[in-house]
């Protein structure tokens, strides 16, 4: 017996937000009849109130109708519990209807089956809120969410709904008993208890004829895979190279690299195109007209303009838009000359500075060592800057012909440059370098010498790689040609290498050139070794001079190892001197005056 | 009647039969409008009537209850972080009772009394809400800022409840430009005089005076949201949302 203990309150709910109820869970008895009750003032007013309904909510509850909620108040409960020996009170509950809110379960769930003819079919649920909340009129605004699942399984798959009354289910299983239930929660409130469960049966010709299509598709393209899979294995390489064909290497047509690392510059130039150096028929005209020396300003050396070579072997790239048309090669200042315009061969023609300076790094390779830094230019005839050589018979850039014959023109300048002045010639062609490319001739210049310096690149010279003996030619041609536009050629001799050796005739020219006495006495000419039988001129150079250009097209005999005194001299190539005439040198530009100063040497 | 004032008798005599006459109509006038006014929903909603009028009504009551759904979750959420950071076992539930300043606002306590407003009192029952409401947030702001250690997230959501609430308030003027154009109202709010509170030295009082503000706060807003969602319900959708 003793006074009761003390109750306490556990919940108070509203379902709508219009009414609420308290529930309290009564302390110890004390072993006596208890009552309890429940009283409450509102805040803001002062006045105490009891319970207005203790039996709605069950036992234990206090129920607030319409007329004792408010809203938006506090409410401040309490329970007092009351038996014979004393009463008890609970603490006081502060109560805020506003959050509160926890509505009943949606009703009237109903679930259907919808098969439409041209639409996948699906389960459609309907529900309607709980009776009691007013959501028409905004009071209470509610959110639901559904959740369904195979009587069979454990997982509920839950959906949200949003605030509308009705959903879509479209992945079900055919065969299978479905449970659904859904529930509500107010829009500052709680959740709800879920709805009591609704189930349907599933048909079992429930159609997943999408499914079916689909793992049709799958299939397919499974297979696709494979097979792309097993033909790329198969054939990777080929198909890669279709898809992603590999960049070409820069080549010339007809053009064999090995032939060149070999050194069988016959073949390679062949190859390029080089045909028929010089033309049969017109060669021994040209040998004929072409070798007269012209004492005329121009020096041209051939009358023979009409001569014009069209074509023969003339690399195009060797086409130097020469006005001097008709020229031959050993006249044709312009050969050298950097003007290609210029009818007139002058030496000025050749100093080409620039010409020189077209071949890459001429100075680097002129000067000082013949060393085959630049393979191009090795072996390669140089393009001397004559000054004021009268003989710019260098037939270098620029043949007084354009396009093809001009090689053979210049071959024959060449020629002519070379029999004038062999040693002179390299020598004068180191003179007449121009100051860039061929400051480093001038150390050769100085006479003796220079020649014995030559003499010894001359040697050094061989030791050139065949590469560079290959392109030697063109530059050799130069030389030749820078001799002097007014020499007179002398075939002297064939060599063995079919190199053409040419004998200069004339001194002055020589000194014109500027060409040490030295070399220019002992200059030699180029000696044309022989003509091949695909009309190629081989000169050779004078032993006693300096490596003389040979010409020499399509070689078929790679020289080897170039004689000092000769040069093998492509006649293409020679067209073409580099840079000096820089017009249409095209892709002579590898021809380098030093290179042409080996050859003489 | 005033002018009355300063004539004879006779014409005062007259003055009176007038006043009479003149109350008398006023009075039947009244009750006619009470009669007719037993409706609310009957009231014309777009003055102007225009089509543009109710559409762009929806979308504004639409926006204005977005906002005032989002202030509100705001509110509670800051008010339940306050709570559990700062409050716990101070007792400041008991003594927030009555504690706010805009409870000198007569807003209606439950359905029925919001239900039987009339939606213009009720918009600027609404509007003067909000206005009590920008002065104190903007303090609250401040004085968040300078707490000890002041705790990141309710001071952003009273930086965002600040502005949203500004939003609401410019949406409201718009609503109310439209529904009812040609009443202008002067602009009346609660004044907030808690700031002293918010700057007290002691730090339990001044606990409680942010406890205290966040609760009205929490409640103001849950207010305006329920007030709004009845309007629209009642304006846009005739009562049957």
């Amino acid at each position: 017996m003793s006074p009761p203990g003390k109750p306490e309150i556990i919940k108070c709910r509203s379902p709508e937000k219009e009414t609420f109820t308290c529930w309290w869970k009564p302390g110890a008895d004390g072993g006596l009849p208890t009552s309890y009750t429940l009283t409450y003032h509102k805040e803001g007013e002062t006045l105490t109130h009891e319970c207005p309904d203790y039996k709605t909510g069950g036992p234990n509850s206090c129920y607030f109708n319409k007329k004792h909620t408010s809203i938006w108040t506090i409410y401040i409960i309490t329970i007092n519990a009351t038996n014979q020996m004393g009463s008890c009170s609970s603490d006081p509950r502060y109560v805020d209807v506003t959050y509160i809110v926890e509505p009943d379960p949606p009703v009237n769930l109903t679930l259907e089956l919808k098969q439409p003819e041209d639409k996948k079919p699906y389960l459609w649920m309907r529900w309607f809120p709980p009776t009691l909340v007013d959501v028409r009129s905004g009071w209470l605004t509610l959110q639901y969410e559904i959740r369904l699942k195979p009587e069979k399984s454990a997982e509920w798959e839950i959906h949200f709904a949003g605030q509308q009354t009705q959903f879509k289910i479209l992945s079900l299983y055919p065969g299978q008993k479905y449970l659904v239930q859904v529930r509500c929660k107010p829009d500052h409130g709680f959740w709800s208890e879920w709805s009591p469960e609704s189930s349907i049966q599933i048909p079992n010709d429930f159609t997943m004829k999408d499914s079916t299509v689909w793992i049709f598709v799958a299939v397919l393209s499974a297979v696709f895979c494979l097979i792309m899979v097993w033909a790329v294995a198969l054939k990777g390489y080929s198909m890669v190279s279709c898809i992603l064909p590999p960049v070409p290497g820069p080549k010339i047509k007809g053009f064999d690299t090995h032939l060149l690392e070999k050194g069988k510059s016959e073949e390679l130039l062949s190859a390029l195109g080089c045909q028929e150096f010089p033309p049969t028929s017109d060669c021994e005209d040209l040998l004929v007209e072409f070798l007269e020396v012209d004492d005329s300003e121009d020096q041209q050396l051939m009358p023979a303009h009409s001569k014009e070579h069209p074509g023969q072997g003339m690399k195009p790239t060797h086409l130097d838009p020469d006005s001097d048309s008709g020229r031959g090669s050993c006249d044709s200042p312009s050969l050298l000359s950097e003007k290609c315009e210029e009818p007139r061969a002058n030496p000025s023609t050749f100093q080409t500075p620039e010409g020189i300076e077209k071949p890459e790094n001429p100075p680097k390779n002129v000067t000082h060592t013949w060393d085959p830094q630049s393979t191009s230019l090795e072996g390669k005839i140089p393009y001397f800057h004559v000054d004021g050589s009268k003989s710019s018979t260098w037939p270098l850039p620029q043949p007084p012909n354009q396009h093809n014959f001009r090689s053979s023109y210049h071959n024959i300048a060449d020629i002519c440059q070379l029999a004038t002045g062999a040693a002179g010639a390299s020598a004068t062609l180191l003179d007449k370098t121009d100051k860039h490319a061929f400051k480093s001739s001038k150390t050769i210049e100085t006479g003796a010498e220079g020649k014995a310096a030559e003499q010894r690149e001359v040697e050094s010279f061989p030791s050139k790689t065949d590469q560079d003996r290959a392109w030697l030619p063109p530059q050799e041609k130069t030389p030749f040609l820078s001799v002097k536009a007014l020499d007179y050629v002398e075939i002297h001799k064939v060599n063995k290498d079919g190199a053409l050796s040419l004998l200069p005739k004339q001194k002055e020219n020589s000194d014109q050139t500027e060409k040490p006495s030295t070399p220019e006495t002992s200059k030699e000419y180029a000696k044309v070794s022989q003509v091949t039988d695909n009309n190629i001129l081989v000169l050779t150079q004078d032993p006693r001079a300096p490596n003389l250009a040979l010409f020499e097209e399509q070689a078929k005999e790679a020289p080897p190892s170039l004689p000092q005194n000769q040069a093998q001299i492509d006649l293409a190539s020679f067209t073409a001197p580099p840079g000096n005439c820089r017009l249409q040198l095209g892709g002579l530009d590898y021809l380098d005056p030093a290179g042409f100063m080996h050859s003489f040497q | 009647m005033l002018r009355a004032m300063g004539r004879d008798k006779a014409s005062l005599d007259r003055m009176t039969f007038d006043n009479l006459t003149g109350s008398l109509l006023l009075l039947l006038l009244l009750v006619s409008d009470l009669l007719l006014c037993k409706s609310v929903a009957s009231l014309p909603i777009c003055p102007s009537g225009a089509v543009n009028c109710q559409v762009s009504l929806r979308e504004l009551f639409d926006r204005a209850v977005i906002l005032s759904h989002y202030i509100h979750n705001l509110s509670s959420e800051m008010f339940n972080e306050f709570d559990k950071r700062y409050a716990q076992g101070r007792g400041f539930v008991t003594k927030a009772i009555n504690s706010c300043h805009t409870s000198s606002l007569s807003t209606p306590e439950d359905k029925e009394q919001a239900q039987q407003i009339h939606h213009e009192d009720l918009l600027n029952l609404i509007l003067r809400v909000l206005r009590s409401w920008n002065d104190p947030l903007y303090h609250l702001v401040s004085e968040v800022r300078g707490m000890q250690e002041a705790p990141e997230a309710i001071l952003s959501k009273a930086i965002e409840i600040e502005e949203q609430n500004r939003r609401l308030l410019e949406g409201m003027e718009k609503i109310v430009g439209q529904v009812q154009p040609r009443i202008k109202e002067n602009e009346v709010y609660s004044v907030w005089s808690g700031l002293p509170s918010l700057q007290m030295a002691d730090e339990d009082s001044r606990l409680f005076a942010f406890y205290n503000l966040l609760h009205c706060l929490r409640r103001d807003s849950h207010k305006i949201d329920n007030y709004l969602k009845l309007l629209k319900c009642r304006i846009v959708y005739d009562s049957n949302c």
